[in-house]
């Protein structure tokens, strides 16, 4: 019996310990990612110009009744595929780009990594 | 005396005018379309552009204008099943009237134009065509198919269509500054 109490007390103690030991080696500045929402409606990207930080999240929606793509402009380095109505799309930023509808090419867009 | 002969003779030649001269449809007092007959209006209207898209996606080798006929045939057929779910959702049948076969008597025309030219020439009669259609498109929808629809989701479904067809315009007008240099 007192063998049983010793062990959970170890462990109790483990456990604490573990706690105590993330709890002060976890930055505190640790980022925390924002997600950012832009709707595609109307034959446009609305907001049109984005501000993020680093690895923050941006979801696109296509409202419209047409399918739209999201498509980095200049080099083609990503692109979300055609969105069929109501298909939704995300990215996760690490810099700075242009962007368009490469089914609609005036539709534009633009991402701004602070 | 002079002046009763002065109105008569130009009684007659305002009747003699307007003998002469055909009305277009749009100028005439035209009664107010019902919901079936915008239904026809707006199916035939997308139906004609996915035509002359199948008829660049034939003769063109240009990437911009094939580019732009893709998304052309798409978008309108996207559009047309649009308004047929929501024809059958209410109930409603297309109904023929003047628009709808003032748009197709201008689409035989039209296709017989385009496809008797080729290479560069096609190029630019289907991107010219395209800029003009979309121009009266548009014209038709904001000033005639909206203000006389009564259906509220007919409306909606016409409000939705605008700014495609706006951007399918501004698409042309981009195209079609290649072809006029």
């Amino acid at each position: 019996m007192a063998n049983t109490y010793s062990i959970l007390r170890n462990c109790a103690c483990l456990i604490l310990f573990i706690f105590l030991f993330n709890g002060c080696t976890s930055s505190p500045e640790k980022a925390v990612h924002k997600v950012y929402n832009v709707e595609i409606k109307q034959m446009q990207f609305q907001p049109a110009s984005l501000t993020v930080q680093k690895g923050d999240t941006v979801i696109w929606t296509n409202h419209d009744i047409v399918a739209h793509d999201v498509t980095e402009e200049k080099e083609k380095r990503w692109t979300s595929g055609p969105l069929a109505p109501g298909e939704s799309w995300s990215l996760v930023v690490t810099e700075s780009a242009d962007y368009y509808c490469s089914i609609h090419v005036i539709m534009k867009g633009k991402l701004i990594v602070q | 005396m002079k002046s009763k002969i002065f109105f008569k003779l130009f009684t007659a030649t305002v009747i003699a005018s307007a003998m002469a001269f055909s009305i277009p449809v749009s100028a005439q007092e035209t009664p107010k379309l019902t919901d079936a007959e915008i239904a026809s209006v707006a199916v035939t209207a997308n139906q004609i552009d996915i035509e002359y898209a199948q008829i660049a996606q034939k003769k063109s080798k240009n990437a911009d204008v094939l580019k732009f006929a893709e998304t052309m045939a798409k978008d309108h057929q996207s559009v047309i099943d649009q308004a047929v779910a929501l024809a059958t959702k209410l109930g409603v049948t297309p109904k023929d009237n003047a628009t709808t076969k003032s748009f197709l008597a201008g689409a035989v025309k039209t296709k017989a134009m385009l496809n008797s030219k080729n290479g560069d020439a096609f190029n630019k009669a289907y991107i010219d065509n395209e800029v003009a259609y979309h121009k009266a498109a548009i014209n038709e929808v904001e000033n005639v198919l909206i203000p006389d629809a009564t259906n509220s989701e007919l409306k909606n479904l016409l409000q939705s269509a605008l700014p495609i067809f706006k951007t399918h315009l501004a698409h042309a007008e981009m195209v079609q500054k290649e072809f006029s240099k």
